[in-house]
């Protein structure tokens, strides 16, 4: 490559990234595909967000404006050219009282608005659902207990995407095993942070069944920018169905099958962390995994039903190839619960992205999971580590976690 | 036209734009490295702009008095400083409270010689100088003082305390308290008595107090103390009906249990009830977090003294020997509240449910689920 093709690369990507700076900053504002974008409320919470920003935000930009001009103005017309000093509006009483009342009052009625909007988030006594939502380094559990309205008998634990009916009023009850993390699903309301030791409630509700993107908004450690959640609104039926699929009861892999291979690798090298129900050893008795001794957070993902999430690992990944993934977010909402609700199959398996993920985890996303390196943690892993897996044994998990539907 | 202050920062701009260009020429351009350096040229330029625009804000007929005169006199702050940057260093190897030190040490020769050698450009009278110097200095130099006398104070005197037997301990503070407040008449009956005087009492009662803190230190905690301290509540297991001072411990675990409530338990008529935040009326089962500590408040609304016991299943303490897992609150009366927290690791899968029970009360039970 010459120097001046260089060069040329060079004035091309400098050209291409201002242009392109200014232009996301410009289309921003109107950008239609855009997931987490605050100015497109799908629900009644965040649409009350909206409706108090939208005015404030104009006047805010108003005053921005005309004050941004009156002090070009100033500059350019009183700039130093050795003249006398002008007259000076400092000691005018009546003027530095309107100056300051303006504001106040401008101030006021935001308040009042604010306040009002604040007060009406915080709401909780119409509480249709509760879900328990924990955060920790760097993912997202949900664990939903008992709700007989809803078909919920027995208390549900998944992760990465937050399963809620539409036209219901949900309340998150958040907290952290670790450090502090924030909620935040812009569609469906404001950021709520999750604290440990404390419960914050965060209500949402949403309008339309759909996938509703957000991440993590604390700044949470190594992988932060990796923590993201989506949660998915299905109509009332479909969501009863999802419950249903929750519940079912374990079915262990056909003997002599390369799942069968792979539920036993899992049993030797996956059940310390992770959890499934209703999985049993050769002799009968149930796994109990142990991520409190192993994970410094205490959890580890409980992965009895992951084939019926679309994303794994704090939702950075998509469990879904691309194309089938695409099918299921541009669905028509009629149709989008029953694609959701098909859950992962073969031919949809993200296969690269999970046998990276079990070839070497901490590769795929920054973790604390090397081993030397733990004396911080008294051993423990913040995050998964590399096990040092076989091609083959990739092989046989694979095909086990394809039946953990 | 080119003013001192513009020229440094068309030296910066310059300098930003061409680590720029070689950043895009030489490195791999990372999107974020660009824009963190095309950032830096454009806030340069923007502000070199306004520099050259105001010729640096100079206004030509500033002026400066004229009785300004550089008198500067003696200062132990510049030392208080260098001490305070080896307690730094030091600290850094060695315990971080030594850092904290230096860091205060550092902190306080800041602001002190800052203010003291404003004030000595103030005028050309030192008096006058010293005097606007306190001016600025006093209200925050005195609270600070006050306050670290006061902990010295209570904290020599709280480990005498620790040290003491209870009865002792009751004596030495009357005693204490009665030659505080005698002395105290004597001098405000005299108000001829002098300077010195007071001084010297002040000195040798404060070098007492510290002493005898230093020496109590030495002896440790009373024997009662020292065994309540490393007592560990789950081998007493005292659960039961019986009058326990044991309870549990893991209520402080959290950083602030009012705010983080998972659910009310109410002893009322005889019967167990509990109530979650979100879900309408009476439960008899609720949900905690697995791995993750919860808060339970258990309210005494029947006559009598009760206790809520949770109970947590089993565990191998030896080959083939189980011991029941159990934590609670104390005996409560009437009225009365207490907080309780769990810590759950394993699911309710595992065996047994988790309950929470009333010692002395038959068939009245909540269930903890943990998913
Ligand atoms: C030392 C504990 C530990 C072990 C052992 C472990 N994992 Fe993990 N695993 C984790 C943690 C922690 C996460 C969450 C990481 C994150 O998302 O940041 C995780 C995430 C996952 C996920 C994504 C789940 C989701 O819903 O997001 C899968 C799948 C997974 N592990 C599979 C396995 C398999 C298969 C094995 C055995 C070969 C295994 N893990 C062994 C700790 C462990
Ligand atoms: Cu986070």
């Amino acid at each position: 490559m010459t120097l001046v093709n260089r060069l040329g690369g060079v004035i091309c990507r400098l050209k291409s990234l201002i242009l392109g700076t200014a232009g996301t900053v410009f289309l921003a504002s109107c950008g239609r595909n855009a997931p987490q974008d605050t100015f497109q409320p799908k629900g009644p919470n965040a649409q009350k967000i909206d409706t108090l920003q939208k005015p404030v935000f104009a006047v805010a930009g108003i005053i921005g404006v005309i004050v941004a001009v009156a002090v070009v103005y100033s500059m350019v017309k009183f700039r130093d050219r050795g003249q006398p000093i002008p007259k000076q509006s400092h000691g005018n009483p009546a003027l530095e009282i309107t100056l300051t009342i303006i504001p106040a009052l401008i101030l006021a009625v935001v308040g009042v608005f604010t306040f009002r909007t604040v007060f009406d988030l915080n709401k909780t006594s119409d509480t249709q659902m509760i879900i328990n939502v924990t955060g920790q380094q760097w993912w997202w559990e949900y664990d939903y207990p008992a709700n007989n309205e809803y078909g919920i008998t027995q208390p549900i634990i998944t992760s990465g995407q937050l399963v809620i009916p539409v036209g219901t009023k949900v309340m998150l009850r958040e907290t952290s095993r670790d450090v502090i993390h924030s909620y935040w699903i812009p569609a469906l309301n404001g950021k709520r942070d999750a604290v440990p030791g404390r419960i914050t409630t965060n209500r949402i509700e949403a309008d339309e069944p759909g996938i509703y993107a957000g991440q993590c908004t604390e700044f949470c450690g190594l992988s932060h920018a990796n923590m993201r959640m989506e949660a998915v609104a299905l109509s009332k039926e479909d969501f009863a169905k999802w419950v249903a699929n929750q519940l079912k009861p374990y079915a262990a892999p056909a003997e002599s099958t390369l799942a069968k291979e792979g539920e036993t690798v899992f049993l030797n090298q996956c059940t310390r962390c992770h959890q499934v129900n209703g999985l049993t050893r050769a002799d009968g008795t149930p796994v109990i995994a142990a991520p409190d001794e192993n994970v410094w957070s205490g959890a580890a993902p409980n992965l009895s039903h992951l084939m019926s999430r679309n994303t794994f690992a704090g939702a950075m990944f998509n469990l879904v190839t691309p194309e089938c993934r695409t099918d299921v977010w541009k669905s028509e909402s009629v149709t989008f619960g029953a694609k959701y609700l098909a859950g992962v199959d073969e031919p949809c398996l993200n296969q690269t992205d999970l046998r990276g993920w079990l070839r070497n985890a901490p590769a795929m996303k920054p973790m604390y999971a090397n081993p030397a390196l733990l004396a911080a943690t008294g051993g423990k892993y913040r995050g998964m580590p590399n096990l040092g897996l076989s091609e083959s044994d990739i092989e046989k998990l694979v095909a086990y976690l394809l039946t953990l539907k | 036209m080119f003013t001192p202050g513009s020229k440094y920062l068309i030296a910066i701009t310059g300098l930003s734009a061409v680590s720029f260009a070689l950043y895009m020429l030489l490195v791999h351009p990372s999107a974020l490295g660009a824009v963190a350096l095309i950032g830096l040229v454009a806030a340069t330029s923007l502000i070199t702009g306004v520099a050259l625009f105001t010729r640096d804000g100079h206004t030509p007929d500033g002026q400066t008095s004229a009785a300004t005169v550089d008198t500067p006199t003696p200062s132990m702050w510049p030392l208080v400083g260098a001490a305070g940057f080896a307690l730094l260093l030091v600290g850094t190897i060695t315990t971080p409270i030594v850092f904290i030190f230096g860091i205060v040490a550092i902190f306080a020769a800041l602001v002190e010689w800052t203010v003291q050698a404003w004030s000595e450009g103030a005028s050309g009278d030192n008096a006058y100088n010293a005097s606007i110097r306190q001016r600025i200095l006093n209200p925050i130099e005195y609270p600070i003082l006050a306050a670290v006398g006061i902990a010295v104070i209570i904290f020599s005197f709280s480990r005498v305390m620790l040290a003491t037997n209870k009865d002792a301990g009751a004596i030495i503070f009357i005693v204490v308290a009665a030659v505080v407040s005698v002395v105290g008449m004597l001098i405000s009956l005299r108000p001829s008595l002098k300077k010195g005087i007071i001084g010297t009492i002040a000195v040798v009662a404060a070098v007492g107090l510290v002493g005898a803190g230093i020496a109590s230190m030495g002896v440790g905690m009373r024997e009662d103390l020292v065994v309540a301290a490393e007592e560990d509540h789950y081998a007493h297991q005292e659960c039961g009906e019986e009058k326990s001072e044991h309870f549990d411990k893991g209520v402080s675990e959290t950083i602030s249990a009012t705010s983080g409530v998972d659910a009310t338990i109410e002893l009322i008529d005889g019967k167990l009830t509990a109530q979650v935040q979100g879900i309408e009326g009476l439960q008899d089962s609720i949900t905690v977090r697995r791995s993750n500590p919860s808060n339970i408040i258990f309210r005494n609304k029947d006559a009598g003294e009760f206790r809520l016991k949770a109970n947590l299943g089993k565990k191998q303490i030896a080959d083939g020997v189980m011991e029941e897992v159990v934590t609670c609150t104390q005996l409560i009366s009437e009225g009365a509240e207490q907080w309780l927290t769990l810590t759950i690791n394993k699911p309710s899968v595992s065996g047994e449910p988790y309950t929470l029970s009333i010692p002395g009360l038959k068939g009245q039970s909540i269930v903890v689920v943990v998913p």
